[in-house]
C-alpha cells in the first residue's frame, strides 16, 4: 500500500491504529493509574482529527468497495469534531469511582463505532454499508449499558440491541432483494440498473425502513426515548448527535447516488415520514419533564427537518443537510453538555430542577439558552440558517405545503425550547441548584459549541465550501 | 430433474418447519423445528453449489447456536403461566398487518421478470479454495472490518461482565 492509498482511507486507518494503541495501553497501565488513559485517548484522537484535515485525495480502493471524495472526507471530519466535543464532556463522568475499571473500554468501543460510521460513509457497496452499520450499532449497545449496575442503563442496552437486530434484519432483507434483482451489491452498478418496478421498490422500502430505525424517524422511533433516557448522558449525546448525523449522511449519499432513478418514489415516501416525524416528535417533546427524554424527542423532530433537505434532491438539498448536521452537532452537544455538567454535579436532570438556574449559574444558563435557540432556529444563531437552507431546498423542489407544515412545527418546537429557557430565567425557586465550577474539559467543550453556534452561522465560507463539494440528482 | 424434485422436497420441509417454529406451544419444540429448518437450508445451499456454506451452516447454526438457544430456553424456564397475555386488539392488528405484508410481497413478485439470472453451473464455486480466494481478494475490506467488529464486541461483552 503506497502513501496515496493511505491518504485515501486515512480516517479509518488512523482511527483503527488509535484504537489498537489504546488496547495495548490498557494492558500496560496499572490498575491504580487507569485515569491516565483519558488524556492519552483524547490526545490520540486529536491527532486523528488533525490528520483528517490533510489535503484530500478522492478515489476508490479495493475494486470500488471503498470510495471517498471531498464530500465524504468533510462528513468524517464533522463527525470527528463532534466526537472530540463528546470526549471532553465525558471526562468528569469517567473519573468517577465506579467507572475506574472500565475507562479504556469506553474509548475503545466509542472509537470502534466511529470506525463503523466512517466506513459506512465511504462504502461503495451494500456489503460494506451493512458491516459498517453493524459495527456502529452492536458495540453501541455495550456503551448504552455502560452503567450496567443501574437497571435502566442495562435495560436500555437490551432494548437497543433488540431493536437494532430487528432493523438490521429488515435492512438486510431489503439488501438481499436489491442484490437478487440487480445482481450486484456495488453502488455504481445498482445505481445504474435500478428501476421502479414493484420488487425493487419494495426492496428500497425495506432498506429505507432499516435506515429509518437508526435515524429514529417516526414510525420507527419507539426505541429512542427509552434508550436515550437509560444511557449515560454522554453516550446519549453521542447517540443522538454523532450516530444520527452519520446515518443522515449515509442516507443522503445512498439516496442521491444509488436510488437516483427512483427519486419520485422516495420523495413521496419521505413526504409522509417527514410530516409525521416532525409532528409526533414535537408533540411528545412538549410533555417531557426529564431533560434527556426531552432532548430525545426534540432530536426526533430535528431528524424530520433533515428529511426536508433530502427531499429537495438538488445540490441545495445536499448542501443544506450537511450544513444542518454541522450546526446541529454544536447546538445539540451544547445543550447536552450543560445537562451533563449539571447532572454529574448535582444528580438532577428534570426541568423543574432548572428553575432559577440563571441566578446561580448564569454562564451555563446562557450557553443552554444559545444552544436551545440554535435548535429552535432563532435568527442570530446558526440553527436559523440551518433550518432556513433546508426549507429553501424543499421549496425549490416545489414542496410548499411541506415547508408550511415544517414552519408550523418549528413554531411548536420554539414553544418547548422556550419552556426550558423560561424555567432557567424566569421561574422562581427556593432551592435552586447552587453555584459550582464547571470542570475544565467540559468548559472547553462548551466554548467550542458556543463558538460553533456563532461562527458557522455568520461565516458563509462553510456553506460555500459544502456547496462546492456537494452534488444533486 | 432430480435436483428440481429435491428442491421442492427441501422447500416443503423448510416452510413446514419454519411455520412450526412459530406455531409450537412449547419453546423447546420451536427450537427443535428450527434445527430442522437449518438442515433444509443447508440442503438448499448444496443445491446452489455452496458446499462450504452448507457445512458451516450446520456446524455453527445447528450446532453451536442451537445449543445456546436450548440452554437459554431451559434457564428461562418458560411455560404457559409466564407467557405475557396479549390483548385481542393487538392480535387482530398483528394479523392484519402481517397479511398486508404478505400480499405486498406476493404482489411485488411481478417485478421479478427482468431480474438477472446468476450462473450456477460452476460446481466448484463454493469450495473452500475458491471461497478463500474471493474472501482475500474481492472481499478483503469487509473481511477485515468484520474482525474489528468482533474485537469491539468482545471488548463490550467483557466490559459488561467485568467485576468491580
Amino acid at each position: 500500500m503506497n502513501l496515496e492509498n493511505f491518504l485515501i482511507m486515512r480516517h479509518e486507518l488512523v482511527l483503527t491504529i488509535v484504537t489498537l494503541i489504546l488496547l495495548i495501553a490498557e494492558l500496560s497501565i496499572s490498575d491504580k493509574s487507569k485515569h491516565k488513559i483519558i488524556p492519552i485517548a483524547i490526545g490520540l484522537f486529536t491527532i486523528n482529527l488533525i490528520i483528517g484535515f490533510l489535503p484530500t485525495i478522492s478515489g476508490s480502493l479495493f475494486g470500488g468497495m471503498y470510495q471517498t471524495t471531498a464530500l465524504q472526507v468533510t462528513m468524517k471530519n464533522i463527525l470527528n469534531l463532534g466526537v472530540l466535543v463528546v470526549l471532553f464532556q465525558s471526562v468528569k463522568w469517567l473519573k468517577e469511582e465506579e467507572n475506574k475499571i472500565k475507562i479504556s473500554e469506553f474509548f475503545l468501543i466509542l472509537f470502534s463505532t466511529l470506525i463503523g460510521m466512517q466506513f459506512m460513509i465511504s462504502s461503495g457497496s451494500f456489503l460494506m454499508l451493512y458491516l459498517g452499520l453493524e459495527l456502529a450499532t452492536i458495540p453501541m449497545a455495550a456503551l448504552v449499558a455502560y452503567d450496567r449496575l443501574r437497571t435502566k442503563s442495562a435495560e436500555a442496552g437490551v432494548k437497543l440491541i433488540l431493536s437494532a437486530a430487528l432493523s438490521s434484519a429488515v435492512l438486510l432483507f431489503g439488501i438481499s432483494l436489491i442484490y437478487g434483482t440487480t445482481g450486484s451489491t456495488y453502488f455504481n452498478i445498482v445505481g445504474s440498473v435500478f428501476t421502479s418496478n414493484s420488487l425493487q421498490t419494495l426492496a428500497f422500502i425495506f432498506f429505507f425502513s432499516g435506515m429509518a430505525f437508526k435515524i429514529s424517524l417516526v414510525p420507527f422511533h419507539l426505541w429512542t426515548a427509552d434508550v436515550y433516557e437509560g444511557a449515560p448522558i454522554n453516550v446519549t449525546s453521542y447517540l443522538s448527535v454523532i450516530s444520527k448525523g452519520a446515518s443522515a449522511f449515509i442516507l443522503l449519499i445512498v439516496l442521491f447516488t444509488v436510488f437516483k432513478n427512483i427519486v419520485e418514489i422516495w420523495q413521496n415516501l419521505l413526504y409522509v415520514i417527514a410530516v409525521s416525524t416532525m409532528t409526533i416528535g414535537n408533540l411528545f417533546a412538549i410533555r417531557q419533564q426529564n431533560m434527556k427524554r426531552f432532548l430525545a424527542f426534540s432530536s426526533i423532530a430535528q431528524a424530520g427537518f433533515i428529511l426536508l433537505g433530502l427531499m429537495g434532491a438538488n445540490i441545495t438539498g445536499m448542501t443544506s443537510v450537511v450544513y444542518f448536521v454541522f450546526v446541529y452537532i454544536f447546538s445539540n452537544l451544547g445543550a447536552f453538555g450543560v445537562v451533563s455538567v449539571i447532572y454529574y454535579q448535582t444528580s438532577k436532570e428534570n426541568m423543574d430542577d432548572y428553575n432559577g438556574l440563571y441566578h446561580t449559574n448564569p454562564k451555563l444558563s446562557l450557553i443552554m439558552m444559545l444552544s436551545l435557540f440554535s435548535l429552535a432556529g432563532i435568527p442570530p444563531v446558526a440553527g436559523f440558517f440551518g433550518k432556513f437552507f433546508l426549507f429553501t431546498a424543499a421549496a425549490a423542489s416545489g414542496y410548499y405545503w411541506l415547508v408550511f407544515i415544517a414552519v408550523l412545527n418549528a413554531t411548536i418546537s420554539l414553544y418547548y425550547y422556550l419552556l426550558v429557557v423560561k424555567a432557567m430565567f424566569i421561574n422562581k425557586n427556593d432551592t435552586p441548584i447552587a453555584y459550582f465550577k464547571t470542570d475544565t474539559p467540559a468548559k472547553i467543550s462548551l466554548i467550542i459549541c458556543v463558538i460553533g453556534v456563532f461562527i458557522v452561522g455568520f461565516m458563509s465560507i462553510f456553506y460555500q465550501y459544502f456547496q462546492s463539494i456537494g452534488f444533486g440528482i | 430433474m432430480f435436483s428440481t424434485i429435491l428442491f421442492y422436497i427441501l422447500s416443503v420441509i423448510l416452510v413446514f418447519s419454519s411455520l412450526m417454529v412459530i406455531f409450537s406451544r412449547k419453546p423447546i419444540n420451536s427450537v427443535l423445528f428450527l434445527i430442522v429448518s437449518f438442515f433444509a437450508i443447508s440442503g438448499h445451499y448444496i443445491l446452489l453449489n455452496a458446499q462450504f456454506l452448507a457445512v458451516v451452516n450446520i456446524i455453527v447454526y445447528a450446532g453451536a447456536i442451537m445449543v445456546l438457544f436450548l440452554f437459554t430456553v431451559m434457564l428461562l424456564n418458560l411455560n404457559k403461566e409466564t407467557e405475557p397475555k396479549k390483548s385481542a386488539l393487538v392480535k387482530i392488528i398483528a394479523v392484519i398487518t402481517g397479511c398486508l405484508l404478505a400480499v405486498t410481497l406476493v404482489g411485488s413478485l411481478k417485478g421479478i421478470d427482468n431480474a438477472p439470472v446468476q450462473d450456477f453451473s460452476d460446481n466448484s464455486i463454493g469450495l473452500i479454495k475458491n471461497l478463500g480466494k474471493t474472501l482475500f481478494t474481492d472481499f478483503l475490506v469487509p473481511f477485515e472490518l468484520t474482525s474489528v467488529l468482533f474485537l469491539a464486541s468482545i471488548v463490550g461483552t467483557l466490559m459488561i461482565g467485568k467485576k468491580e
